[in-house]
């Protein structure tokens, strides 16, 4: 998964370099059929497959239009963007990783961060749920537990879940994948016993877990903020795409994925 | 025929070509340099996960590499020596990981040796009580699956390129099967054996893929320097730099130290 990441950013850099060369000149403010040209998404892994269906209904819409979209942690995106990569939109699992763009002067425009989207964190168990699990107190009895890493949104969500259920997992018995699907990969191919991941992906990889809800009280908040980035070729296009993600269509794409409607 | 008059008739894209081929090589490495913050490496490579990170590496890379050879040995010896059918076959089968993506070699070991869904992991598990996933040992056995064919294809080359006639007089002096083996064939393939060695311990060093995918990313654990490096870059850049340098420093090492024997090999 590691490798095959990389692979297609860097395709979606280089389509990007050349893509953005037959983009529209003129690029007015005005959000109307008439858009044309290519941008580049880099968007957070738990946004995978709800933004891949988003991009699908932006290209019906703009024909002219082309959405590479390149999917990483949201911290290795921001440090992505940061370092010059061509992105004309960050939408980040967080709010943290998005003002660290507008800091460094990586936001274009006073309106963004945009909040775009809500999620939560669940449990993944093994299908049948073997080891019985049902709260997230539960999780002290798992022998192996997949979380993300420590310093990423979804890292940071699941410790504070577990902070708020008042246990504590040894270090010993945490597998940390490299982003959220690959935490949740770790059941679902692996042997680990649970993770705690985005309620979305769990939902997106029902096939081969189980869902074990966390309450709301003991649960998270996370907010999804998305912001156009300073340099893009293509600002017109990436404004539109925002506001279609905010949109009426947008929002029930992003339901039918699990997030909850803003 | 001497060497300078084949350099002289070396074309100038060519000797263009090598040029930028090993600058574009040699430009990473650089970077890397560059990144390195010297004043606070020591401090870095103290800290505790660090350095435990780096000694698990070590471990499992040196043992891994034992089961290459103590596996790839005989098989280098099959493929060298035995003429059978299907023996291309085999030998492609060999190969394998070294030109898969070693993610995907980490899910065909979980296939195989997996606790919850392996051919045989469920056997180890409830007969024997052992489970490779999440433990050093799972690290051994990505590395060493990762590794295996660098040394097959390095002993095997070896074992093709001997003079049969040292063999052949030992044998022809009385020497058994056993002795000759010990005595004869192995000294002379020792500079294939320890260029192999090398290859495939430093490809286990290096082993990342296959690794978290088996063996999972427990500090402490299973946890290697590589997989170390990845996710250190997203929290502490400084640390995760020092510890490419350490590794960089040590595979830097042993080329140097098997320079000799590769040179003395082929004249």
């Amino acid at each position: 998964m590691y490798v095959r990441r990389a692979t297609s950013a860097l395709v979606a850099v280089a389509l990007s370099v050349g893509f953005t060369g037959c983009g529209s000149g003129a690029a007015t403010p005005v959000r109307t059929a008439g858009l044309e040209g290519a941008i580049t998404v880099s968007a957070a892994v738990s946004l995978t497959d709800s933004f891949t269906e988003l991009a699908k209904q932006f290209r019906t819409d703009n024909p002219k239009v082309k959405v590479q979209l390149n999917f990483g942690s949201s911290s290795s995106l921001v440090a992505q963007i940061q370092a010059g990569a061509p992105a004309d939109i960050m939408a980040s699992a967080d709010l943290g990783n998005i003002e660290k763009l507008v800091d460094s002067g990586h936001v274009v425009g006073r309106n963004y961060p945009k909040v775009f989207a809500r999620n939560s964190m669940a449990i993944a168990v093994k299908p049948g749920n073997p080891l019985d699990i049902k709260t997230v107190a539960d999780l002290a009895s798992a022998k192996f537990v997949a979380l993300c890493g420590k310093t990423v949104p979804c890292g940071i969500y699941a410790a504070s879940v577990i902070a708020r259920a008042g246990i504590s997992i040894a270090e010993s018995k945490v597998t940390r994948g490299v982003d959220a699907k690959a935490t949740l990969g770790a059941v679902a191919t692996g042997d680990a016993d649970a993770a705690v991941v985005y309620y979305t992906d769990v939902v997106a990889a029902k096939k081969s877990v189980l869902v074990v809800n966390i309450p709301q009280s003991q649960n998270v908040n996370a907010v999804y903020g998305i912001a156009p980035i300073r340099g893009s070729k293509n600002l017109a296009v990436a404004e539109a795409f925002i506001a279609f993600a905010l949109s009426d269509t947008g929002q029930k794409i992003l339901q039918a994925y699990g997030f909850e409607r803003l | 025929m001497t060497g300078r008059s084949i350099t002289s008739r070396t074309p100038r894209f060519v000797v263009l070509g090598a040029f930028v081929g090993v600058l574009y090589l040699c430009l990473p490495l650089f970077g890397l340099l560059r990144k390195v913050s010297w004043s606070s490496l020591f401090s870095r490579l103290s800290d505790g996960p660090t350095l435990a990170a780096l000694r698990l590496s070590l471990v499992t890379s040196t043992l891994a590499t034992l089961v290459a050879v103590v596996l790839g040995m005989p098989i280098a010896w099959v493929l060298a020596r035995v003429s059978f059918k299907g023996r291309a076959i085999v030998r492609s089968l060999v190969m394998l990981p070294m030109v898969l993506p070693p993610v995907v070699g980490g899910v065909a070991l979980l296939g195989a040796y997996g606790r919850s869904q392996g051919v045989i992991g469920p056997v180890l598990f409830d007969v024997f009580g052992i489970q490779l996933t999440f433990s050093p040992a799972g690290v051994v056995v990505a590395e060493a699956f990762v590794a295996l064919p660098f040394l097959v294809m390095a002993v095997e080359g070896g074992l093709r390129g001997l003079d049969p006639r040292y063999e052949e007089s030992a044998a022809v002096m009385g020497a058994g099967d056993t002795t000759r083996y010990w005595r004869v064939t192995l000294r002379l393939l020792r500079p294939s054996l320890v260029a192999g060695i090398a290859v495939a311990w430093a490809r286990a060093l290096g082993e990342f893929g296959a690794t978290i995918t088996f063996a999972g990313n427990i500090e402490g654990r299973t946890k290697t320097a590589p997989l170390a490096v990845y996710l250190l870059l997203e929290s502490d850049p400084e640390a995760a730099y020092a510890l490419s340098l350490v590794m960089l420093v040590v595979c830097v090492g042993v080329l140097v130290a098997l320079r000799d024997r590769w040179i003395g090999n082929r004249s």
